[in-house]
Formats: structure tokens, sequence, C-alpha cells
């Protein structure tokens, strides 16, 4: 983020000075060693001093492009008209970059007293070709159910699947949620943040609101009248990944666009002995931005996303039944094993596309007051290949097509004594289709869904206090049709109604400026979703029985979120986040320790059954500065869930876990040939992942793995060609090939996990 | 305010939704269903067949499976034969061509817990390996037990004592497990 004011003091012909001061975006803090340069000429650039301040003198009237660069901060450019002496107030994100998070003592923008973290763009793109949910595991309290290292879905606190919502670009992300081995639609290359609001503050979002909120946000296109984009490219060793992102962006007072581009193709991973065979990956996607102003108080926005891919699952992970799954696990390598490598992608694998097309209006009826109206419709296909006989393997197992229409109205306002409202109209409708070609029972139903929603929040302001309060009401109508099973199928339709309710407060304390306290409360209720109330089938994918329960009633639950943020002279950093939930009627897919006899042999039965639960947790942050170059951070995660009903753990919650990075941040530019390297940046990373010791043996298939710790380094600088800022980076994941296997990764019963991979990128921006 | 561009997006969008209020009828057919497995033991010599058959006509939920065990006579050869069908279509489909058709990819294995009960193989795949849709059988002495007949699909047939019914290297995915209480007179 950034931004600048102007002022004129004397024109002159080739003698013009800029002058200015670079402070931190959030603290106001001056920042020093920025350097500056006029990308039309490299040559003339400075840097600033102690206290932010800096001078480029002898310019010609014109136009120009600022570039400043600062550690730890994604290089910015601003389009400079000069035209005689110029006085600049510029700004850099810089001690949110510092901490990876957007909530920082002393924010000015601390709207909520709910807790938030993000990922920034330069972040996004050091990870490459990982996709979304790898991505957001590198927060605290995030962490990732997968099936492989392809296909993953976030846990925050604990929860995901139906109870996470995800927004991509302000839309919740509409698909086959429900599914473990479903990873979410997004393609994390298009977004320019990542954020993440623990805590039931986000009442504003249609969806489950009793779990936490993912945002993943492109960043409005700036007013910047020349084309600009970037490139990357980015290689991994491990898989011989490639991939390449292009980004074009131009404003014109006619309309203001942005098109970005990914293609992205992985072969077999490995793990440090042996290759997982059919476990390549390609993705090909595509988003178009456009942006209109009508007037002074009428902006329109157009969005389109196109998200496309193709993911193979390992081989040996699919598994019939009981027998096979326990000869599975007395293996040390799983069958289907070559040692050869290959990018061909086989049954077992999943072939999804997202279209998604929003269409945004603000109109502003004064500075403070806007009213807002979206539309937006979703199309999710989502194909699953197994390994069938007489040529069907390529006759999807499961084909579920899903269509989602949005339509929101909006309504913004600050008024005086600093109250702040939002309030709002939401309708979303879901068609969701199995096509008929699978040739097999489908898991879960044919259904409608009619959600509308109401809500209202109000922000009060006093001092260094921040009040909270808001309100939500959903009613959801399902409309679904199912086979029952026996001798004689009959074709059972239900129609449900449910009324949910939430409700939320918080208050935040400035103590200081030093010291930030927030406390929330929430309360939610879920309805029953489709799957869990007439799933009923073989689901390949867990190797299991899974039944719905038609009688089920809705969840509730309420959780409380308690954080204490604050630094300590500028050296010491912190973040503590302590959450309490406690769920009544909470559904959950419960072992039942049964087994059904097919022909196929004996497989086990999942039934969908609810209980009380609670689930409590810590996520703590914290980060020394010992110089200007060096810094140490850790991060440390403690999660607990139990079934207070039956007084046993929950199934698969995340493993504590320890996360400590030493960072090296050499502000100077080095000296390379006739250029500079510049913000070189050297990361080295430990995790360690604890047992999860809090669970029942006759929950899984098998005990929770061992603990594990892995050792990761990264390597970043930048440089400037004439016209062309580069950034280039390395890095080394699991330097130590370290053999694992995670707790909530599905593949854990049958292989290792990965073992070295290397990441090249770099990064071209003009 | 200028939102009447706006409107008639709304309103289409509103149309989409109220048009259909009920999902049709979903297809109830399950093409790929082996309902039946029938191992057939024919006397050498002649005599009546013994029959053994596992019939689940629901298909993996709904009521429970039928099985139908056998007895066998002490001292007499049988000749084997496996026959896989899908009696949820009428007719009922015949799966057993199937395997046949891919029998590079498929074998039968026969385990069975019952003492001098031998199950051998007697047919073969163009590389000259079993499947097991055709056996030998022999009984030696009296005596009782179960008979497991499991189908492989892409086993590893070239594996250690593959070719010589044991399971214990097969991999592969199973298709069909079954089990058969078995007496010898």
């Amino acid at each position: 983020m950034l931004s600048f004011s102007l002022t004129g003091i004397i024109a002159q012909d080739c003698n013009i000075t800029v002058k200015g001061t670079v402070t931190d975006e959030v603290t106001g803090v001056p920042l020093e060693v920025v350097n500056l340069y006029l990308e039309e000429s490299p040559d003339v650039g400075t840097m600033t001093d102690e206290s932010g301040a800096f001078e480029i003198s002898g310019l010609c009237p014109g136009h120009y492009h600022l570039v400043l660069s600062h550690i730890g901060c994604e290089t910015q450019l601003i389009h400079l008209t000069i035209e005689e002496d110029t006085q600049l107030e510029l700004t850099m994100d810089h001690s949110s970059h510092v901490l990876d998070n957007v909530v920082v003592v002393g924010s000015s923008d601390a709207a909520s007293t709910t807790q938030s973290q993000s990922i920034s763009n330069l972040k996004i793109l050091e990870s490459g070709s990982e996709n979304l949910s790898n991505i957001l595991e590198g927060l605290s309290g995030v962490n990732t159910l997968k099936n492989g290292n392809g296909i993953a879905k976030p846990v925050v606190h604990g929860l995901y699947g139906n109870r996470i919502t995800i927004l991509n670009n302000g839309i919740a992300q509409s698909g086959q949620q429900w599914g473990n081995d479903h990873s979410p639609e997004i393609d994390p290359l298009v977004a320019n943040s990542l954020k993440v609001i623990k805590g039931v503050g986000s009442l504003e979002y249609p969806g489950s609101n009793l779990g936490s909120v993912i945002l993943v946000e492109p960043k409005k296109i700036g007013k910047e009248p020349h084309l600009h984009g970037r490139v990357n490219y980015f290689f991994e060793s491990n898989g011989w990944g490639n991939g390449v992102n292009v980004q074009l962006q131009q404003y014109t007072p006619a309309i203001a666009w942005k098109i970005n581009g990914t293609l992205k193709k992985s072969g077999d991973r490995k793990t440090p002995d042996y290759y997982l065979n059919n476990t390549g990956s390609q993705e090909g996607n595509i988003a178009l931005q456009l942006e209109k102003s009508f007037s002074e108080k009428w902006f329109s926005e157009l969005y389109f996303s196109s998200f496309n891919t193709e993911l193979g699952v390992l081989r040996g992970g699919h598994i019939s039944n009981l027998t096979d799954l326990e000869l599975a696990f007395e293996r040390d390598v799983p069958y289907f094993t070559e040692d050869k490598f290959s990018y061909a992608i086989d049954a077992p694998k999943q072939r999804v596309s997202h279209q998604l097309l929003k269409l945004n209006s603000k109109y502003f009826i004064k500075p403070d007051q806007h009213l807002q109206f979206t539309f937006a419709g979703q199309v999710n296909n989502r194909k699953e290949f197994d390994i069938r006989r007489s040529g069907r393997s390529e006759i999807p197992a499961l084909s579920l097509l899903q269509f989602t229409y949005f339509l929101e109205g909006k309504y913004q306002a600050e008024l005086s004594n600093d109250i702040g409202i939002r309030t709002g109209l939401q309708f979303n409708m879901i068609d969701n289709t199995n096509n008929p070609e699978t040739g097999i029972l489908p898991l879960i139903p044919d259904y409608f869904a009619y959600e509308s929603g109401a809500y209202l929040l109000m922000t009060k302001k006093k001092n260094d206090w921040l009040f909270e309060l808001g309100g939500r009401y959903d009613n959801i109508l399902q409309n679904a049709v199912t086979v029952s099973s026996g001798a004689n199928p009959e074709i059972l339709r239900y129609n449900n109604i449910y009324h949910n309710f939430s409700a939320s407060t918080g208050i935040r304390y400035q103590a200081s400026e030093n010291l930030d306290i927030a406390y929330n409360i929430g309360y939610a209720s879920r309805n029953p979703a489709v799957n869990e109330l007439y799933s009923g089938g073989l689901h390949q994918g867990v190797s299991g029985i899974e039944e719905g329960d038609p009688d089920l009633s809705a969840e509730y639950s309420l959780k409380t979120t308690f954080s204490l943020n604050g630094k300590i002279k500028e050296k010491l950093f912190f973040e503590s986040l302590f959450y309490y939930q406690r769920f009544s009627d909470y559904i959950f897919l419960n072992p039942t320790g049964e087994t059904r006899l097919t022909i196929r042999g004996a497989f086990p039965v999942f039934q969908y059954e609810q209980t009380d639960a609670t689930i409590f947790g810590l996520d703590l942050m914290g980060r020394y500065q010992f110089s200007e170059v060096v810094g140490l951070k850790m991060i440390y995660s403690f999660i607990k869930g139990k079934d207070i009903e039956n007084d046993i753990a929950l199934i698969n919650m995340p493993a504590n876990n320890l996360t400590a990075e030493l960072g090296f941040a050499f502000p100077k530019p080095i000296p390379a040939g006739k250029r500079k390297l510049e913000n070189i940046n050297i990361e080295i990373t430990d995790k360690y992942v604890f047992r999860q010791n809090n669970f029942e043996i006759d929950q899984d298939f098998l005990p929770p793995p061992a603990a594990y710790n892995l050792l990761g380094m990264k390597l970043a600088a930048d440089m400037q060609f004439k016209n062309i800022r580069t950034h280039y980076f390395i890095s080394i994941e699991n330097m130590l090939n370290t053999r694992y296997r995670e707790y909530l990764n599905r593949q854990r019963y049958y292989a290792d996990d990965l073992g070295i991979n290397i990441r090249l990128g770099v990064n071209f921006r003009f | 305010m200028k939102h009447s561009r706006l409107l008639p997006l709304l309103l289409l969008a509103l149309l989409f939704t109220v048009t259909s209020c009920e999902k049709d009828d979903p297809d109830v057919n399950e093409e790929e269903l082996i309902t039946t497995l029938t191992y057939t033991l024919s006397p050498v010599g002649g005599g009546a067949d013994v029959v053994m058959t596992f019939r689940d006509l629901d298909g993996d939920g709904g009521d429970a499976p039928v099985i139908t065990g056998g007895t066998l006579d002490a001292g007499v050869q049988y000749n084997g034969a496996i026959t896989l069908l899908n009696e949820a279509e009428s007719p009922a489909e015949n799966i057993t061509e199937e395997v046949e058709g891919e029998d590079l990819e498929h074998q039968f294995f026969y385990e069975t817990s019952v003492a001098g009960l031998t199950v051998a193989y007697a047919d073969m795949d163009a590389d000259g390996n079993p499947t097991g849709l055709a056996t030998t059988v022999s009984a030696t002495t009296v005596g009782s037990g179960t008979l497991k007949v499991t189908l492989r699909h892409e086993p590893n047939k070239s594996g250690e004592g593959v070719a010589d019914g044991n399971i214990t290297n097969a991999g592969g995915e199973t298709d069909i497990e079954v089990t058969f209480d078995v007496n010898v007179e």
C-alpha cells in the first residue's frame, strides 16, 4: 500500500528537485535505507537517511516512475508527473510484512475486534506453484487437511470444510466443500493478499459463521496510465514442476483493466526414498478484472476467473476394502511404486474446473456512506476418476456440477459520534447435480439450496476503545432428492427449512502505543449440510461407507477469542491469541466400529452423528530484532479438541507445532558487476510438529505418526535493469530429506511425505 | 439512482433461481455392480455339482448378502468355474466376460482353512499366467472351515508365488472378496 501527496513549490527547467520522506504506513515510523530510483533513468537514485528523508535533484519536467524498494517490503512503483519542485510524503507497508500480519499495534485500521492474519503478495510469489492451502499453512493456527501434496484444504483452529468460508474476491467459494479430499478451486497467484479472520466477527459474509473466514483478495487497479505487468517463472525440483504467471494491467480514464494467467505442471513427487507414482498435477487459470468509475460517486467492477486443474492421486493409495487397507499399512513402500518419474496423470485422479463471474457496483451517497450491489455466478464441475474395469477408468466415478447464484445489497456508513454501520441483504442459490455419466449411485444427492440472509454490524470508537456488535439471520431451504438403498430403490424427496441465528460482540482497547488488547465472543448456528444429511454409499476417497442421517438438527457454537498484541522498544514484537469454542450438537463423521460385508469384502461404516464438543487453543508469535540485520521469529500453535459428551478426543485435530525462523536482511545494496543486488534476504526456518497424542485408537485406522522436524531456507534478492525490476529467490524445503508422515495427510496410511524440494523463481516487473 | 442498467441483470439472475423448484428424478442404475459370485464345482467323474454363491442384489448398502457354502466329498476331484453376474439388471449381465476380456489385469486367489483342500489354477492369460476363473479342486481329508475367494485388479502377476496362487505379493486392488463355509465329508 502506498500513498503520497504532492505540493508544488517553484517551476524550473531540468533543475527540478524532488524531496520527501518515507514512513511506515502502519506505525508512522520513518524508514531508513529505502532505495529510490527513477525507472526511466536508473542511475538517478538515492536512499533515505535515518529520518526517512530523501532528495533527488536535476530532473527535467515530465512523466516518471519512481521505484521504492525496501527490505521486507514489496517493491513499489509510483507514477509521477513532475513540472516543478515537489515534496512527496511516501509510505510503505513495512511493519506488517516484518510481522507477516495486518493487525499491528498502532494500526489505524484496526476496525474489528477479531484477530486476522495475512500473507503478503511477496510471500505468495515466493511460494511458486504451491496451492492456496499450503501457502496459508504458514500462519499460526492454520493447518491443512491433505490427500497427498496437491489436494489440500485449509484447517483454521481445527475447523474445515463446511465450517470454513473462503471468500474469493468477496464471493463465498461454492463447490463440493464437504469432501476432505477436495481442495478449494482458487489460484493464489491471482490474489495480492491472503487473509484469515479468526473468530466470529465475520457476520457480513454468507456461509457458515462459526468458523474462520479466509479472504483471497486481488488488489484494486492503481491509477497508473501506462501498461504495467509482471512475469513470474518458477521451478520445483521435487516433481520437476514448472510454472509461469503473467499479469498485465493498465488504467485509462475510460476503464481500468487487469489480466492474470497461470500455467503449472508438475510430475510425480518424491519422498526421500521413492517416487509417489501418479501424483502429478497440472493447472491453467485466468482472471480478468475491469474497473470503471461512471462518476465521482459511482464505481463498478467486473471480475471473471476460471480455474482448471487435474490432480493425480497416489496409485498405491487407492485402496478397496479393509483387507487391502491392512496390507497397505504393513508395507514400507506403497504398491505400484515404480522407480521412474513421469508427468502422466492416470486414474485415480480428479479433474476440477471452477468459473466465477462477479459484477459489483458501489454508489457513494455521501463520502462516508455508500451502497453496494453485487451479483455473482459460479460454476463448479468436479470429476473424480477411479480404477475401473473394462476401460471405465476414463468415465468419472463421481461427477458433480454445481451452479451458484448470489445477489447482495449492502449499505455502509460512518455516522457522527464515531459510529460505523454495515448492513446488508443476501440471497444465494445452489443447484447441485450428479451427472448420470458415472454409472454409479451418487454419494451425495442432487439438491437445490436457497439461502437468504440479513445482517447488521455496528462499531463505536471512543478514545482508545472500539466496541463491536453484530447480528445475522439466515433462512435456508433445502430440496434434495435421494435414492433409497434396498432391493427396490425408491426415490425420496426431502424439503427442509432451517433458521440460523448468529450474533457477536467484542471490544478492543489500545492500552498504549505498545499494547493492544481485544476480546470477542460470538454465537452461531449452522444447519446440517446436504452431505451430512443424505450421504449414502462407498466413499472411495476415504475407503469407507458413509451414511448421512436425515434427522440431524442444526449445530450451535459459542466461540470466544482473546488477543494480546504488542511490542517492546521496537525490538520485541508479540502476538497472542487464545480461543475457546463450545459446540452443541456438533456434527461429525463417526467411525461406528462396524463393518459392512459387500462382494468386495468388508468396509468400515462411518455415520454422521451429533455430540457436544469443545475446541480450545493458543496461537503465539514473537519476533525479536537483534539488529537491523538479524531477527528471530517464533510461532507456536496449540490446539485441543474434545467430545465432551463421550469424554473422548475429537478426530482430525491438528498436532501442535513450533516454528523458528532466523532472518538476515541486508538493507544496503551489494554491487554485482554494473548493477546492484538489493534487498538481500536470507531465512532459515525450522518447523517442529509434535505427535498428536490426543486421539482415540478406535477412531482411526492407524495411530498418529511420530513427531517430525523440517529444516528449510530461503535466499531472495532484487536487481534493477533499465525498466525492469527483477526479483530472484531460491528456497529449499525439507533440506535434510527427513522421512516423515503428517497426521492430517491421508496419504500417511500408505506413504512417506515429500522429501527435499528446491524451488527457484524469478519475477520481472515492468 | 443510476442503477437502472444493473437492474435487468439482477432480474435475470432472479429468474434463473425460480424457474425450477424440484430436482429431476435421479438415475438409479448402477452399471458396474457385481451382485453375484457363483463358484460351481463339478465332480470330474460325474455327479451333482457343488454350487457356492454370494448374492447381494442391492449392492453395498441395504439388505445383507446371502451366502451359500458347499459340501465336498473327500477323495473326489472337481473342476471349478467362477461366474460373475449383475442381477440388478434385467436380464442379468454377465460380468465374467469382462474379467475374461481383461485377464492380464485380473487374478482370482483361493485361500482355505480346510486341511487337505487344494485349489489349483486351470487357465492361463496371454502371458502364461493364471487368471483363476477355471480351477481344479480336490479334498483329501474330512474336515470343515472356510474358503476365501479374492479377485484382484491389476495385481503383480510376476510377483513371487503369485502364479502359484499365493496372494501375499500380489498387490493390486480387491474387486471381490467373499468367504464360503466349506465341509468335506
